[in-house]
C-alpha cells in the first residue's frame, strides 16, 4: 500500500531509525512499510496516525479508492 | 513538496539499510560454513567406512576446494561485521534486544553442535555426522535435551511476546508456513520413494534442518530485503 511516511518523516528530518523509536518497532519495520512490501496492522496504522496527527487515509494511499478519484 | 521527496532516504537509513542486508549474507555465510563443515565430515566418514585408505590426490583436491570455500565464507563475514561495526548505525531498542537475542541462540547453537560433534564418532558412522543417530552419554542427552527443550522455548516465548515487532512475526509466519508446506510434501514423497526401493530410509533429522533451513532462509528475505 502505498503511503505518505516517508515524506512525513522527512518533514521532522526523522531517520528510520527515529521512528521505529517512536512506534517502538524495528528499523526494518518502518523500512517494508515505506516501500509497500508490508502493510501495517489496524493498531499500529492507528499509532502512526496518532504520531503524526492526520487521519489514517491521508497517510496512506488505498489504490482501489484512488482509482476512482482521479 | 518535490525537494522533502528528494531528501526523505537520509545518508543513515541508506546506511541502515544496508547494514540490513549486510546481516542476512552473514546469517546466510554461516549456514554455509556449518552446512560445508558438514559435508567435509560426512565425505571423510564415507571414505573411512569404505575403507578407502590414504587420501588420493582427488580426496585432497575436494577438501581443499570445501575449505576454500569456508575461508571465503568466513572472511566474508568479518568484512560485513567491520563494515556494520564501522557505520555507527544507531538503532531502537527492539531492535537492539533482538539481534542481542539472535547472537545469543546462534552461540547456544553452535554449542550444541560443537558438544555433539566432539561426542559423535565420527569416522565410524555410515553417514554423516549431521544426521548421526548413534548412541551419546545419557547425561550428555538430558543436557542438551534440557537445553533445547526447556532453554531455548522460554527465550523464544520471550522473543514473540517482548521482542519482535509485527513486520518480524509476518515473516516468520510466511516461512513457517511455507516450511510446513515443505515438510508436508517432501516426507511422504521421500517415503513413498523409499518404499519403491528407489531412495533409503527417510531420515528425521534430515527432515528436521530442511524444515528448519526452509523457515530461516523465508524469514531472513522478508525481515531483511
Amino acid at each position: 500500500m502505498k503511503n505518505q511516511l516517508k515524506v512525513l518523516r522527512a518533514m521532522r528530518s526523522w531517520s528510520q531509525a527515529d521512528l521505529g523509536e517512536h512506534l517502538d518497532v524495528s528499523r526494518q519495520a518502518v523500512n517494508a512499510i515505506e516501500t509497500g512490501k508490508y502493510d501495517p496492522s489496524l493498531p499500529l496504522a492507528f499509532k502512526i496516525s496518532r504520531l503524526f496527527a492526520l487521519p489514517i487515509e491521508e497517510i496512506f494511499d488505498d489504490e482501489f479508492e484512488g482509482a476512482h478519484n482521479d | 513538496m518535490t525537494n522533502l521527496k528528494e531528501r526523505t532516504m537520509t545518508d543513515a537509513d541508506d546506511m541502515a539499510n544496508n547494514n540490513g542486508r549486510r546481516r542476512m549474507w552473514m546469517m546466510f555465510s554461516g549456514i554455509g560454513i556449518i552446512m560445508i563443515s558438514g559435508a567435509i565430515s560426512g565425505y571423510l566418514s564415507q571414505r573411512d567406512a569404505q575403507g578407502d585408505g590414504p587420501l588420493t590426490t582427488l580426496d585432497v583436491s575436494i577438501l581443499d576446494l570445501f575449505a576454500a570455500v569456508i575461508l571465503l565464507l568466513a572472511f566474508l563475514i568479518w568484512k560485513l561485521f567491520q563494515q556494520t561495526k564501522q557505520s555507527g548505525e544507531r538503532r531502537p531498542r527492539r531492535e537492539r534486544l533482538n539481534n542481542r537475542i539472535i547472537w545469543g541462540c546462534g552461540i547456544f547453537g553452535g554449542i550444541i553442535g560443537l558438544a555433539l560433534a566432539l561426542t559423535d564418532n565420527i569416522g565410524t558412522a555410515n553417514e554423516p555426522s549431521l544426521f548421526a543417530s548413534g548412541p551419546i552419554s545419557p547425561v550428555l542427552a538430558v543436557i542438551l535435551a534440557g537445553a533445547i527443550g526447556v532453554v531455548l522455548p522460554a527465550i523464544t516465548f520471550y522473543w514473540h511476546k517482548h521482542v519482535v515487532d509485527e513486520q518480524e512475526e509476518a515473516a516468520y509466519r510466511a516461512g513457517a508456513l511455507i516450511a510446513i508446506y515443505a515438510f508436508w510434501f517432501v516426507a511422504p514423497v521421500w517415503w513413498l520413494l523409499w518404499r519403491g526401493g528407489i531412495l533409503p530410509s527417510p531420515n528425521g533429522v534430515a527432515l528436521y534442518f530442511m524444515t528448519a533451513f526452509i523457515a530461516l532462509i523465508v524469514w531472513s528475505w522478508k525481515k531483511y530485503r
